[in-house]
């Protein structure tokens, strides 16, 4: 019996060092595994990586340079530099194009130079400031054409933004200037916003916005809208706004209309629904065929910050061509449990889904105290590629960035 | 013998339970008990209104949402003059410095739709809770705030 009690207490002893180890490392599936690489670094966002493997992470406080020098696995010399203070980065030919708020800039990126020397370029900006919804997060072609989310400043183009029952401005003047993908030569400096050409509308805020090479195409995930119970109570009820409103994963036309702010796709009917501000009952739908259905619906709220094609060379082959999204996780979704703090895969063949998705990486909120998103341990916001195929991602809360290999 | 394997499960499953990442319930924490002269009758409708029109901006901790709603919880309002906090929440905060100068994202609705006593049971609610336990907010003192709006 003794020996029993003190099996057993060995056994409780694991259990508890495993998961006090467990709380701090990320779900991944079986063959992976992830390391930090960095962390402290604050408000992280997206990721660019140069083919030498050093770190470019955006941020509220300027881009952070990063390299590992002596080869460990982790970064060893950070540095903020410049006064581009957003999201995106992206490495394209010999430049490290960047965006904040109102514009998309660019620094040369020299051999061996972590930290760009050159000064900084204007390739686009005048965009007019806005609170909600400001990020210009972007992607380019091979060609240097540079695409560019411009969030709609508002929920649902109400005529007062998220008061009870205001009704919809229709048509919704927001979309002449936000609210779609505005195209711009990547390769020219000093264009002005008003220079852009809108390539696609109807899109809310799409932070998840990413070339695809293998398809020479655009995709994006875009945010849906918030609040369906409490602008419309009559109508739907706060498990209605914490699970209906699809995050919308689409791939982008010239010229595409995706719904916004006249319907949301709703993933308990599995349709496009009229939004409420714009006449819908519930029940009504718009005309058949006017906006695209999505390619996949994701969950209400989830907050898909980052969109990857996987073409690294690492991962087992059931990812090349995949889609790996970053979700932040919610806040629209209380007083429902939040939801969507994690990295999934969804598979792709030839550009299009190829069967349902799969959560990737999980673990990142923790117990979440209180129900709010203020409490998360960490918010996955970027991914990113590195030369040797591994995936990198970048959380938002203290900077911190995991590498994710596979083992075979 | 059967205890101790009883209990192993147990601890295993407590274990594997709360290494769920995402296992936050919606808990509001339950009324504290007043230190003024609300009732508990007043707390609980305060508590639910609360939650039907405010809780999904500011949350259950009244701490809002970083970068998104700003927090109710230690900030001058809640604790303030009465009739001033009910004018910032039937109006939306609008013409407020707090509202100009917010780095939220999100603007505020104005809640003026609200009856006197459901507002004057919100406005205890968050004084209790959020605003270290400022006195109770009556539906007059809402009534008295509303009649100084502008009509509309």
């Amino acid at each position: 019996m003794t020996r029993v009690v003190s099996m057993a207490l060995a056994t409780l002893l694991a259990a508890a060092t495993a998961h006090s180890q467990a709380v701090d490392e990320l779900k991944l599936p079986a063959g992976f595994a992830a390391t930090v690489v960095h962390e402290g670094s604050g408000a992280g966002r997206h990721l660019a990586i140069a083919a030498g493997g050093d770190i470019y992470l955006g941020s509220r406080d300027g881009i952070v340079a990063m390299r590992d020098s002596d080869g460990d696995g982790k970064v060893d010399v950070t540095q903020t530099f410049g006064d581009v203070k957003g999201t995106e980065v992206v490495i394209f030919g010999d430049w490290l194009y960047a965006s904040d708020n109102v514009g998309v800039y660019r620094y040369p990126l020299k051999k061996g130079q972590t930290v760009p020397t050159g000064a900084k370029e204007t390739v686009v900006d005048g965009f007019p400031m806005e609170r909600q919804h400001a990020d210009k997060t972007f992607t380019l072609d091979p060609k240097g054409t540079l695409y560019i989310n411009v969030g709609a400043p508002s929920n649902s183009c109400q005529e007062q933004d998220r008061q009870p029952g205001s009704l919809g401005r229709n048509p919704c003047p927001i979309l002449e200037k936000y609210g779609g993908v505005w195209v711009f030569d990547g390769n020219k400096l000093n264009q002005k916003a008003t220079d852009g050409r809108r390539f696609a509308t109807g899109m809310r805020n799409a932070v998840a916005i990413e070339w695809n090479a293998s398809q020479n195409a655009l995709y994006a995930v875009i945010h849906g809208r918030d609040a369906l119970d409490t602008l419309f109570p009559a109508l739907y009820n706060a498990v209605d706004n914490a699970t209906r409103t699809a995050e919308e994963f689409h791939r982008i036309t010239d010229g595409g209309d995706y719904g916004w702010p006249y319907t949301f796709f709703d993933t308990k009917l599995k349709k496009r629904m009229l939004a409420p501000e714009y006449g819908g009952d519930g029940k009504k739908t718009p005309e058949q065929g006017k906006y695209p259905d999505p390619l996949v619906a994701f969950p209400a709220h989830w907050a898909p910050n980052d969109l990857l094609f996987y073409a690294g060379k690492s991962f087992p082959a059931k990812y090349q061509g995949g889609a790996f999204i970053a979700f932040h996780g919610s806040w629209n979704r209380a007083p429902e449990p939040q939801a969507g703090y994690k990295v999934v895969f969804q598979p792709m063949k030839d550009g299009k889904p190829s069967g349902d998705y799969e959560v990737f990486a999980d673990g990142f909120a923790g117990d979440l105290q209180d129900n709010n998103p203020r409490n998360a341990r960490y918010r996955p916001v970027g991914l990113q590629v590195g030369p040797d195929g591994s995936l990198y991602i970048a959380d938002s809360q203290k900077g911190r960035i995991w590498r994710v290999s596979y083992k075979k | 013998m059967r205890w101790v394997v009883a209990t192993l499960a147990l601890s295993v499953a407590a274990c594997a339970t709360s290494a769920e990442p995402v296992s936050a319930q919606a808990t509001p924490a339950s009324p504290t008990a007043p230190s003024n002269a609300a009732t508990p009758l007043a707390d609980a409708a305060g508590q639910q209104a609360y939650a039907r029109n405010c809780l999904s901006c500011h949350q259950s901790d009244g701490y809002g949402v970083p970068n998104m709603q700003p927090a109710i919880t230690g900030g001058t309002w809640v604790q303030g003059d009465a009739k001033a906090l009910a004018l910032f929440v039937m109006t939306g905060g609008f013409n407020s410095a707090e509202r100009k100068e917010s780095e939220s994202h999100n603007v505020m609705p104005a809640f003026r739709q609200l009856p006197d006593a459901e507002l004057a049971a919100i406005l205890t609610y968050i004084r209790q809770k959020f605003g270290k336990g400022a006195p109770a907010v009556s539906a007059a003192d809402v009534a008295a705030a509303r009649a100084s709006l502008p009509p509309g």
